[in-house]
């Protein structure tokens, strides 16, 4: 197998990178670990090491407000060397799992998939990035190294997710469900990701064979591998912990109903500091119904592209789940530079951009400001959020502009850098 | 104080002797501080008890007892710090005190745990009312089931034996209570003189609770002495206080502290500026002079003996008043009163008149001819504070000081942290700095911890439980740390002064040395959390409403509309309903130009 020099490169380089701030700045990782744009109650790392240190003595971890985070991870960070006497191999550790997710990053790109898929090719086949530049755009995007340095469990979730991906485009169908499976388990969201996904597996399983299946048994089939994955996942955590209902209520309960408040850069914690007591109850339903309504809406109107649905997806996760991270959007930044040819047909770029860019450098002195300083108050880091959420949504919502034109265009190539309007 | 204590211990004893009995003892402490117990104890028989047959126990408190199902119950009010340093041990050995603010802990009988918490609620309700304290605010979070800190003191192996449902000890406390006359007058109430007659005729509110310290504390257990004679329910109602004799001897009337006149001014004469007009000023060297009425604010009145009976008789030859100060000092008493020295040297009891005030003078003596009975160091010294910056996280810094050269320590450490505080038990470090080279050094925990006890938060359901059984080596002093972080709460969550911070209730420790038992607790803390905006929850309603709905909006307008053309849209345009008004009002406005021209 030639060794491709270019991958090796750049893969070795972020690696070194990594290392480089590890050792030159030691204190690096602990301070993004207690940051809050890093660490959510749902990821941080230092409550994963508080779980794990009740795990280790017996006593356990769910019977307490501390930990959230799925069983599994439990035996998992166990095999590693404890953080407090060797900090290393958590570096390795998680620079290894970037690398990992470069990797799948590398199959997506390669695949083609977001330029030519069985519906719909763009006429802009030409304007791309092969899949070593997309893996450096991931893997020395300032957010990424960020994430990989402080440490949370959500970039599991996102390697996960990316395997997932990456399996589908390749046509392994039941692999695709076995990871989106594990993301689901680690932290319920992507289970939303299910619909879109299946549609991805359908399309390259249809390209590759010559009679197209039933869509309705593809489906079933898939959601049956997807359901006993989780349900094995599952049935492993409840060996692990014993009692069932409390790891269940101590993890997905905890991310449905959201009694943590500890800020974050979404919008949830001071929405529901705000609120009423007795309107509480109704936004929290309200406020899951509209992350869950977008997933019907794109996959039925982009139904052509399912992968830009699963790329959109995420970026709406990013932003209006309940505790967010900059891992989230480190996972959307990995997929969007699949869609480089929508670049031309985007109209607020420069906004979006600048938007994200205001918030990245205010967001940590408006939160200095209000928690240490003490001359700000809590609507100053809210505001920040207000923008990040903002300028991201702008993105998100810029691109799918962008993808609905192009698909616009092949239907009418003579449109092409035309004005147009919609009705 | 060890003294107070073992006559505590005998006084115990002597339980079936009488009804009731009181007694107060003064002891003067370094520093013009005077440090007052009184002590009132009463019992009746566990018949009578249980068929509400009251003489001295008071009823409100009895019925209470009986329908919350509580066997012992112990109640503290305390305010200020038991300066150990230069007041030495505590008094009662600490058994009798708690930490600032309300604590309380009782044993309640039920046959689970949920029924326990459901009479242990009745019984904080009740208690509310009955002392006018917010005891109804211990609910689940408040409250806790320490394992090892707490023994009973009463007697209750007998119910055990005839098949009675299990006890329960439920403890809470509320750091954050401000003690006040109105705990005072329902505390006084059940006195059987009502603070009417004897010691409790000394009571002042403002006095009492302008102390450097004080504590008042309800003690009920059931007692079964050992001849097998009949069990009792005793009640012990303990009041302790530290006063500051120039402070309290001010006039209620003027009671701003005034210069000391320059003719009784003493000066350091060795200092270099010391001139006619600049002073360097010196502490005196001698005791105050003092008495009752003075630093009390009232008068001594009779005795109180509500029995009447033979059995009181005992009780007199004791004396209810004493105090512990060297023979040799001079003490006048009010006529008709009789001293008795004890002869240890060490202190004198009083035996009241049954009518009329009592009084009792302390001369002014220089303190060279003596020393005050000599201060006992505390075995151990702890203290507890919080460390960092920021209202994100901090940490907790627990100093435990062993001034011993020779002998461990071995203690039980209990602590209950509110929920918002979480803890993170995984940075827990110990240090241990030796008295004689003071380099402190980072030890493994399990040098110093034998065992320990930990039982997670849950937000808002119930608080972190930590109890710890520690060694300290001899002449060294062991600093405990650990991170924890500070939860950010819903906006009603927050009290009206939100950004004061939250009472973290004291730590508690129990000194397992030998078979009687002391205690030690530690200053309550104050934890400031980060606070939101309280001023503008509709703003935030409406702002995260609006950046959800432009998102909402812009992305289901794209995905619900369709392309066309620029030019085409106007040619569709002109056949919706918009169009079509606009034609009209372009052709309206044309004729009515017309008309104009044409006119």
């Amino acid at each position: 197998m030639p060794v491709d020099r270019r991958k090796t490169a750049v893969f070795s380089a972020a690696v070194l990178l990594r290392l480089l701030l590890f050792f030159v700045f030691p204190s690096l990782p602990d301070l993004l670990t207690g940051r809050v744009e890093v660490s959510t109650p749902v990821n941080s790392f230092k409550r994963l090491q508080e779980g794990l240190f009740l795990y280790t003595r017996n006593v356990s971890p769910y019977d307490g407000g501390v930990f959230h985070q799925a069983p599994l991870l439990l035996p998992l960070y166990a095999l590693l060397p404890s953080v407090r006497d060797y900090r290393l191999p958590q570096i390795v550790f998680y620079a290894l799992i970037d690398i990992l997710n470069a990797d799948a990053l590398i199959t997506i790109a390669d695949s083609g998939q977001s330029v030519v898929g069985r519906l719909h090719s763009t006429s802009r086949k030409n304007i791309r990035w092969d899949g070593v530049a997309i893996a450096a755009w991931y893997l020395f995007n300032p957010f990424t190294i960020a994430t990989c340095l402080g440490r949370p469990t959500s970039v599991l979730t996102s390697s996960a997710i990316l395997y997932a991906v990456s399996n589908a485009v390749s046509g392994n169908s039941v692999n695709a469900m076995l990871a989106l499976g594990l993301a689901s388990y680690l932290s319920l969201y992507p289970a939303l990701l299910f619909l879109p996904l299946v549609l991805l597996c359908y399309d390259r399983h249809a390209t590759g064979s010559k009679v197209a299946p039933s869509t309705a048994l593809f489906g079933l089939q898939n959601f049956g591998v997807f359901l006993a994955s989780v349900a094995g996942l599952l049935a492993i955590s409840y060996l692990i912990i014993g009692d069932f209902w409390e790891f269940v209520s101590a993890t997905y309960g905890f991310q449905l109903l959201v009694p943590d408040l500890t800020p974050n850069i979404g919008l949830w914690w001071y929405f529901f500091i705000e609120i009423f007591d007795s309107f509480r109850e109704f936004f929290l339903g309200v406020f899951w119904l509209h992350l869950a309504g977008y997933v019907g809406g794109l996959t039925v109107r982009l139904r052509r592209q399912p992968l830009f649905v699963l790329t959109s997806l995420l970026g709406i996760f990013a932003i209006f789940k309940p505790y967010p991270s900059i891992s989230d959007i480190s996972l959307y930044f990995a997929l969007l530079p699949l869609y480089r040819h929508l670049v031309p047909l985007m109209r607020y770029t420069f906004f979006a951009v600048s938007a994200l860019l205001y918030a990245t450098v205010l967001g940590p002195v408006f939160h200095h400001l209000w928690i240490y300083a003490g001359s700000g108050n809590a609507n100053f880091f809210y505001a920040i959020t207000l923008v990040w959420s903002l300028g991201l949504s702008i993105l998100v919502a810029d691109s799918m502009f962008a993808a609905l034109r192009d698909e616009w265009e092949e239907e009418n190539p003579d449109m092409r850098g035309k004005d147009v309007r919609q009705i | 104080m060890t003294l107070l204590f073992t006559l505590f211990l005998s006084l115990i004893c002597l339980v079936a002797a009488s009804d009731y009995h009181e007694r107060l003892e003064l002891q003067p402490l370094p520093a013009g501080s005077l440090l007052a117990s009184f002590n009132f104890r009463s019992n009746a028989s566990q018949q009578s008890f249980d068929q509400q047959h009251f003489r001295y126990f008071p009823r409100s408190l009895g019925q209470i007892l009986q329908h919350a199902h509580t066997k012992e119950l112990h109640l503290r009010f305390t305010t200020g710090r038991w300066d150990a340093e230069s007041w030495g041990t505590r008094p009662w050995n600490g058994t009798r005190e708690g930490g600032t603010g309300v604590e309380l802990w009782a044993w309640i009988d039920a046959a689970n745990a949920e029924d326990a918490f459901a009479h242990w609620i009745t019984l904080t309700q009740s208690l509310s009312g009955l002392f006018c304290a917010s005891l109804n605010f211990i609910d689940s979070t408040r409250t806790t089931r320490p394992v090892a800190t707490f023994e009973p003191e009463g007697d209750h192996h007998a119910s055990d034996a005839d098949g009675s449902l299990p006890l329960h000890l439920l403890h809470g406390t509320l750091p954050g209570e401000v003690v006040c006359t109105e705990n005072l007058t329902p505390f006084l109430k059940l006195l059987p003189c009502k603070g009417k007659a004897g010691i409790s005729s000394l009571f002042d509110g403002h006095k009492l609770f302008d102390a450097s310290w004080q504590s008042m504390s309800v003690d009920i257990r059931p007692l079964c002495p050992d001849d097998g004679s009949e069990c009792v329910v005793q009640i012990e109602q303990a009041v302790d206080m530290v006063l500051d004799i120039d402070r309290s001897k001010r006039p209620r009337d003027n009671p701003i502290p005034r210069p000391v006149p320059d003719d009784q001014l003493l000066c350091d004469t060795s200092k270099p500026y010391h001139s006619h007009d600049t002073c360097y000023p010196l502490d005196k060297t001698t005791d105050k002079s003092w008495s009752l009425t003075e630093v009390f604010g009232r008068s001594l009145n009779g005795v109180c003996s509500p029995a009447h009976d033979a059995d009181s008789s005992d009780e007199e030859e004791e004396g209810s008043v004493c105090l512990h100060v060297p023979h040799e000092r001079d003490v006048f008493i009010s006529p008709g009163a009789v001293e008795k020295k004890n002869l240890e040297e060490t202190s004198r009891c009083f035996t009241l008149q049954p009518s009329g005030t009592f009084d009792l003078v302390l001369s002014e003596q220089d303190e060279n001819h003596h020393r005050h009975s000599a201060l006992e160091t505390p075995v151990l010294s702890a203290e507890r504070t919080m460390i960092g910056h920021g209202q994100e996280r901090g940490g907790m810094r627990i100093i435990f000081d062993n001034p011993s050269a020779t002998d461990s320590v071995d203690f039980i450490y209990f602590e209950a942290l509110p929920w918002f505080l979480r803890p993170y038990l995984h940075t827990l470090q110990a240090t241990v700095t030796g008295h004689n080279d003071r380099i402190p050094r980072s030890i493994p925990t399990a040098q110093i911890i034998k065992e320990s006890f930990y039982r997670p938060a849950i937000d808002r359901q119930r608080g972190t439980q930590l109890e710890l059984a520690l060694s300290v080596p001899p002449a060294s002093r062991v600093t405990l740390t650990y991170d924890f972080e500070k939860a950010i709460l819903r906006y009603t969550e927050y009290p009206p002064d939100a950004n004061r911070g939250f009472n973290v209730a004291p730590a508690v420790i129990k000194l397992a040395a030998s078979n009687n038992h002391a205690y030690l607790r530690t200053t309550s803390l104050l934890l400031p959390l980060p606070t939101p905006d309280f001023s503008m929850p509709y703003n935030v309603i409406i702002l995260t409403s609006t950046v959800i709905a432009l998102a909402f909006g812009s992305i289901f307008n794209l995905l619900t509309r369709r392309f066309v053309a620029a030019e085409q849209a106007e040619a569709l345009g002109s056949q919706t309903l918009k169009g079509r008004i606009g034609k009209g009002l372009l052709s309206l406005r044309d004729r009515v130009k017309r008309k104009t021209k044409t006119e």
